[in-house]
């Protein structure tokens, strides 16, 4: 009995493992590209948006700059009013 | 004997079992083309998704830039507007800072002076003085950050002229000859004065403005007494050539 149980659970495992079919190796090879696209584009949008923050940055710094030199220019039409 | 053999011929058949079972299951690790196909979909909607992510980045990058340098020639204008508005170009405006930071030098190298040195070189003060003054005479002097740089190195003149006062300057009115022997010497050598008769070239080089020749003062005449210490570099040079004088004169008669 215990000679039997054991035979039909090999058999069981023998047929669920053996009877499905597996990717061939070109199919392998496309799942990895896929997975390198994949990383590749992971990178180049990190790079992005290090770039953009960048540009974030020097506008916000321009627009400082821009306004300090409108005031000045208001400044300085006052006091040449003055003169 | 043939139980025997059937026992090892069963053992064996047992192991045999056991291994083709468990090479079995290695195998059964493996992935299955389901398996294949499933991460192929979950990766691919990953990629398109990246794809689509990057796309809409790159088009915010292009957009960014495009402001940045509207930005940078926005204030290139509002710069060029200001210098037309004082009538300055570009490179009077060059000019106009650089005298800024001569000023700047030079004040830098005043305050870095003892009382005593500053007294000995107390004309420089007057020279920035000037110098500020037609900083100032300049339009360029109304744009703000020119006009606190001025205002702040007058600030810095200012107070070294409080230093000079504060260095206890004194001063001296000569008497007569007769009552009081008043010479720069004689007046060096008071105990109010200097109490060191060495001293006198000191009182010359503070007083050039009213003194050519050391050997004449006159009565009345108000003379500013320097802050006491020893003879700086100007007046021990000042009382050689003096003493030269003397010598020359009395050789020729």
């Amino acid at each position: 009995m215990k000679k039997t149980l054991i035979v039909a659970g090999a058999v069981v495992m023998l047929v669920a493992s053996g009877c499905s079919s597996k990717p061939n190796a070109e199919e392998l090879q496309q799942l990895e590209s896929l997975k390198a696209e994949v990383a590749s584009l992971e990178r180049e949008i990190s790079t992005k948006e290090s770039e953009k923050a960048a540009l974030n940055r020097s506008i916000a710094d321009k627009n400082a700059q821009l306004n300090q030199c409108e005031q000045d220019t208001k400044v300085v039409q006052e006091r040449l009013k003055g003169m | 004997m043939e139980n025997q053999i059937m026992n090892v011929v069963r053992r064996m058949s047992l192991v045999a079992l056991a291994a083709l079972v468990m090479v079995t299951g290695v195998l059964a690790q493996e992935m299955t083309k389901d398996e294949w196909q499933k991460q192929m979909n979950e990766w691919t909607a990953k990629r398109d998704e990246l794809r689509s992510k990057l796309n809409t980045l790159q088009a915010e990058v292009d957009q960014l830039k495009k402001t940045d340098a509207e930005k940078a020639a926005a204030i290139k204008k509002c710069n060029d507007d200001l210098l037309a508005l004082v009538g300055a170009t570009p490179e009077s405006e060059r000019a106009f800072a650089a005298m800024l930071d001569q000023i700047d030098s030079k004040v830098n190298e005043l305050s870095r002076l003892s009382n005593q040195d500053l007294w000995a070189r107390k004309g420089e003060i007057d020279d920035v003085q000037k110098m500020i003054d037609e900083a100032r005479k300049s339009k360029l002097s109304l744009i703000p950050k020119y006009y606190d740089r001025l205002k702040e190195q007058q600030n810095r003149v200012d107070a070294l002229r409080r230093s000079l006062e504060s260095a206890g300057m004194q001063s001296y009115t000569v008497g007569t000859w007769a009552r009081d022997r008043d010479c720069l010497w004689n007046i060096a050598k008071k105990p109010a004065v200097y109490d060191n008769a060495f001293m006198w070239p000191k009182i010359w080089q503070g007083n050039k403005d009213q003194i050519s020749n050391p050997d004449i003062i006159k009565p009345g005449q108000k003379l500013k007494i320097p802050p006491k210490g020893e003879l700086t570099q100007d007046e021990k040079a000042a009382a050689r050539s003096y003493w030269q004088r003397k010598q020359a004169a009395g050789s020729a008669q």
